[in-house]
C-alpha cells in the first residue's frame, strides 16, 4: 500500500516537472497563448496534489517507524523534495511566479526518483538518535538547502534573462520570465533565507552533541566540514553584494556554485568519504 | 425582414478631405440618428465616427432587399452631408448582413485599424454605441450584434497575442526597462542632447513610473528649456560624465561626431554606482555610445537598428496573430449571423403555432359543448386535436429551420409569406429583449 502511494507520488511529480518544463518550451509559440494556461495550471496543480501526497507518505513513514524518518537515502531524499516544494509554494504564494517551478521541480523530481530506487532499504537509527534532536537538525538543514535551491533557480533564470537581453532575441517579450531585478532579489532572499536555516540547524546540531552519551562524535567528520564550506560560500556571497555591490550575473554564478556546494555536501560527502552522517 | 447593412469609410479606402466630409461631431448626432428615424424609418442605428473611419450600422425593416436598404443609406448621408452620390459611391463601402456583421467585428478588434492591435478602437466603438443608444438608436438587433462585438474583442484579446510586443521604438524601450528592472518607480533617466524621440521616450518612461528625469546638454539654457516639461534637472555637460552615476536609463541622441560615452569612463561610472543596472538607449546617428559598452557587466546597449528590429519583430508576431484573429473573425460573424436568423424567425413561429392551438382549442371547446363525452372520449379527442396541428405544422417548420440554417436568402421571403397568408401578427421588434 505504502509502495504504491509512493508511486503515484513518483509519477505525479514526473507529470507536474515535465508539465513545468512544458509551460516554459512552449512560450516562443504564437498558440502558446492559448495552451499555455492551461498547461500552467496542471503544472501547478500537479505540483500541489503530489506535496500532498509526499507529506502524506512521510508521515505514514513517520508514525510506523516511531521517529522523524532521516534515516536513509530513502527518507532524506523523500524529505529533500517535500522541503523543495513546500518552499517552492511558499514563493509561488508570495510572488505569483509560477515559472521558478520549471527550475526547481526537476529537482524535487530527481531526490524522489533516487527515494524511490532505494524504497526497499531501510537502516535502524542508533537508539540515541531517535529524539526531537534529530528532527529540528535535519529539517532546518533540508529547508535551508531548498532555499538554496530556489536561489539557484533564480539565478538562472536571471542568466536566461540576461542572455536574452543581450541577445536582443526576438522572444524577449514573452512575459515568463521575471525581471532581471526581480530575479536577482528574489533570489537574494532566498540565499539569506537558506543561511538562516542552515545557521539555525547547525547549530541545533552542535548543541546535540553535548546530549549525545554513546555515540562517538568527532568535529573534523566530513559531513560537517563540507556544510561550513557550503554555508561559507553563501555567507561571503551575501557579504560581498552588501559590501561591493556584487550583484546580479555574479549572484547568479554564485547561486550555482552554492548550488553545486550543496550536493557535493549532500551527495558526494556520503558517496566517497567516511562520515558518522551517511545514510547507509 | 430585417437588413442589417452598412455604409462607411475609412483610411483604407479614402483621404482625409473626404473623411471630414463625412465626419459627425457629437451634436451631429443625436440630430442625425433622428432623421434617419423620421425620414427613413430606420429605428435602430449606430454612427461610429473616429479620426480614420466614419460608419453607419443600421437596421432596416421597411424595404424587402439589403440593396434597397443600403441605398437608403447613401441617400442618407448625401443628404445629411451634402456630398454627390458619386463620390459617396466612390470613397465608401456597403456591407450587407453576414458581411456588415464581420465587418464590425474585425473594426472592434482592430483588425481594420491601421496598427492590427491597436486598443483605442474598442473604446471607441463602446463610446459610439452608447451614444447612439442614448439618442435612442439602440434596438434588439443592433444591441445583440454590439455586445457580441465586444466579447468578439476580448476573445481575440485573451486567444491571440495582436495587441502585446510594442510597436514603436519609444514603447519598445519601455518595454525593454521593464525587463531590467524590477520597478521603473524611484528610476532615473537622463536624455543627453534634444530630440522628439528622446523626450518621447523619456514621457512613456515618466508615465510608466520613473521619477527623475535629468536633462543634459552642452547649452545650460537648452537644457533648462527640455527639463522643464518634465519637472526635471537640467545639467550642462562638457566631457564630464559624473552626473551619469544616478541614472539607471540613458537615452542619448546628440549630434557629436564621434563616441560620448566610451567603454572605459563608463565603467568607472558603473562602479561609482555600484553596478546598479544601466540601460543605455542610443538613438543618435552617428552613434553616440560605444558599442563595446556592452561588455561592462550591468550595462544593457540598445542602439536605433536594434529598437527598430525589435519593433518589427512585434510587427511581424501582429500580422501573424493577425490572421489568426481573422478566422475567429470569421467563425464568430457566420455563428451570429445564424443566431440572428433563428432570433428574427423565432416570433413568426411562434405566432403561428400560437394561431393553431387557439383556432383548435376554440373548436374543441364548441365540439364539447354540443356534443356529450365521457371524460375518456373528451381527452381522445383533445389529443387527436392536437396530433393534427403538430403534423400540419411539422413540415413548413422544418424547411422553414432549414432555410434559415443553409443560409439561404430565401427564408426572409417565407417569414414575409407566412406572416401575410395566415394575417400573423408579429411584433417585429423584439421589444421583449
Amino acid at each position: 500500500m505504502i509502495n504504491f502511494l509512493f508511486l503515484v507520488t513518483l509519477l505525479i511529480y514526473l507529470a507536474a516537472s515535465i508539465f513545468q518544463t512544458l509551460s516554459l518550451a512552449i512560450s516562443n509559440r504564437s498558440e502558446a497563448v492559448i495552451i499555455r494556461p492551461t498547461i500552467e495550471r496542471i503544472a501547478f496543480w500537479g505540483t500541489s496534489i503530489g506535496f500532498a501526497f509526499l507529506s502524506l507518505f512521510i508521515t505514514l513513514w513517520w508514525l510506523t517507524q516511531g521517529h522523524f524518518p532521516m534515516t536513509h537515502w530513502t527518507d532524506s531524499t523523500a524529505f529533500f523534495a517535500w522541503a523543495i516544494t513546500l518552499i517552492y509554494l511558499i514563493i509561488v504564494r508570495l510572488t505569483q511566479l509560477r515559472t521558478l517551478g520549471s527550475f526547481v521541480m526537476p529537482v524535487a523530481f530527481i531526490a524522489i526518483l533516487i527515494s524511490y530506487s532505494f524504497a526497499t532499504h531501510t537502516a535502524a537509527l542508533p537508539e540515541p538518535l531517535q529524539n526531537y534532536w534529530l528532527l529540528a537538525h535535519t529539517s532546518l538543514i533540508f529547508l535551508g538547502y531548498a532555499a538554496f535551491i530556489a536561489a539557484f533557480g533564480f539565478g538562472l533564470m536571471y542568466l536566461i534573462a540576461e542572455r536574452k537581453i543581450r541577445q536582443k532575441t526576438d522572444t524577449l517579450f514573452d512575459n515568463l520570465l521575471p525581471s532581471l531585478g526581480v530575479s536577482d532579489e528574489l533570489g537574494y532572499r532566498c540565499t539569506i533565507l537558506g543561511v538562516i536555516l542552515l545557521t539555525m540547524g547547525v547549530i541545533v546540531g552542535s548543541l546535540w552533541t553535548q546530549y549525545i552519551r554513546d555515540v562517538p562524535w568527532r568535529w573534523l567528520d566530513a559531513k560537517v566540514i563540507s556544510t561550513l564550506m557550503t554555508w561559507f560560500i553563501y555567507v561571503v556571497q551575501i557579504g560581498l553584494r552588501q559590501l561591493w555591490g556584487w550583484h546580479g550575473r555574479r549572484a547568479a554564478y554564485a547561486a550555482i556554485l552554492g548550488f553545486v556546494a550543496v550536493l557535493c555536501t549532500y551527495v558526494g560527502v556520503d558517496l566517497f568519504l567516511d562520515s558518522m552522517h551517511t545514510y547507509r | 425582414m430585417n437588413q442589417i447593412v452598412s455604409i462607411g469609410t475609412s483610411h483604407h479606402v479614402a483621404p482625409i478631405e473626404f473623411r471630414e466630409k463625412l465626419a459627425f461631431s457629437e451634436a451631429q448626432l443625436t440630430e442625425s440618428l433622428q432623421q434617419l428615424r423620421e425620414s427613413y424609418q430606420i429605428h435602430e442605428a449606430v454612427i461610429l465616427s473616429t479620426c480614420n473611419r466614419v460608419e453607419v450600422y443600421a437596421v432596416v425593416n421597411s424595404v424587402r432587399t439589403a440593396d434597397a436598404a443600403a441605398k437608403m443609406l447613401v441617400e442618407f448621408l448625401s443628404h445629411y452631408h451634402r456630398i454627390g452620390v458619386g463620390s459617396l459611391k466612390k470613397w465608401t463601402y456597403l456591407h450587407h448582413n453576414l458581411e456588415t456583421i464581420q465587418h464590425l467585428f474585425r473594426v472592434t478588434t482592430s483588425l481594420d485599424s491601421m496598427v492590427v492591435g491597436e486598443s483605442q478602437i474598442l473604446g471607441q466603438v463602446k463610446t459610439a454605441y452608447d451614444t447612439s443608444r442614448e439618442a435612442g438608436g439602440g434596438g434588439a438587433i443592433l444591441n445583440r450584434l454590439f455586445t457580441k462585438a465586444f466579447s468578439v474583442g476580448k476573445r481575440i484579446r485573451s486567444e491571440t497575442t495582436i495587441a502585446t510586443g510594442a510597436v514603436s521604438i519609444s514603447y519598445a524601450a519601455v518595454e525593454l526597462a521593464k525587463k531590467i528592472f524590477n520597478t521603473l518607480e524611484g528610476k532615473t533617466v537622463a536624455i543627453l542632447g534634444a530630440g522628439e524621440m528622446s523626450e518621447l521616450t523619456a514621457k512613456h518612461l515618466v508615465s510608466n513610473g520613473v521619477s527623475n528625469v535629468i536633462v543634459a546638454n552642452r547649452t545650460y539654457e537648452r537644457a533648462v528649456k527640455v527639463a522643464e516639461k518634465f519637472n526635471g534637472t537640467p545639467i550642462a555637460y562638457d566631457s564630464d560624465l559624473d552626473f551619469l552615476i544616478d541614472a539607471d536609463i540613458v537615452i542619448s541622441s546628440t549630434d557629436a561626431p564621434d563616441y560620448l560615452i566610451k567603454r572605459q569612463p563608463l565603467a568607472n561610472i558603473m562602479r561609482k554606482r555600484r553596478h546598479r543596472y544601466m540601460f543605455l538607449i542610443d538613438i543618435a546617428v552617428p552613434r553616440d555610445i560605444d558599442p563595446d559598452v556592452s561588455k561592462i557587466d550591468h550595462a544593457f546597449l540598445y542602439n536605433i537598428d536594434d529598437l527598430e528590429a525589435v519593433v518589427a519583430s512585434n510587427l511581424k508576431d501582429r500580422q501573424q496573430e493577425a490572421n489568426r484573429a481573422e478566422q475567429i473573425v470569421t467563425e464568430e460573424a457566420k455563428r451570429f449571423y445564424a443566431q440572428l436568423q433563428i432570433f428574427q424567425v423565432n416570433p413568426t413561429i411562434k405566432a403561428l403555432h400560437q394561431q393553431f392551438r387557439e383556432i383548435a382549442d376554440t373548436e374543441l371547446q364548441a365540439c364539447f359543448y354540443k356534443a356529450t363525452l365521457s371524460d375518456q372520449q373528451e381527452a381522445a379527442v383533445a389529443s387527436m386535436t392536437q396530433a393534427i396541428v403538430k403534423k400540419l405544422l411539422h413540415h413548413p417548420m422544418q424547411n422553414l429551420r432549414c432555410a434559415v440554417n443553409d443560409g439561404d436568402a430565401d427564408h426572409g421571403q417565407y417569414i414575409q409569406a407566412l406572416q401575410e397568408l395566415f394575417a400573423l401578427d408579429v411584433n417585429d421588434d423584439h421589444s421583449d429583449v
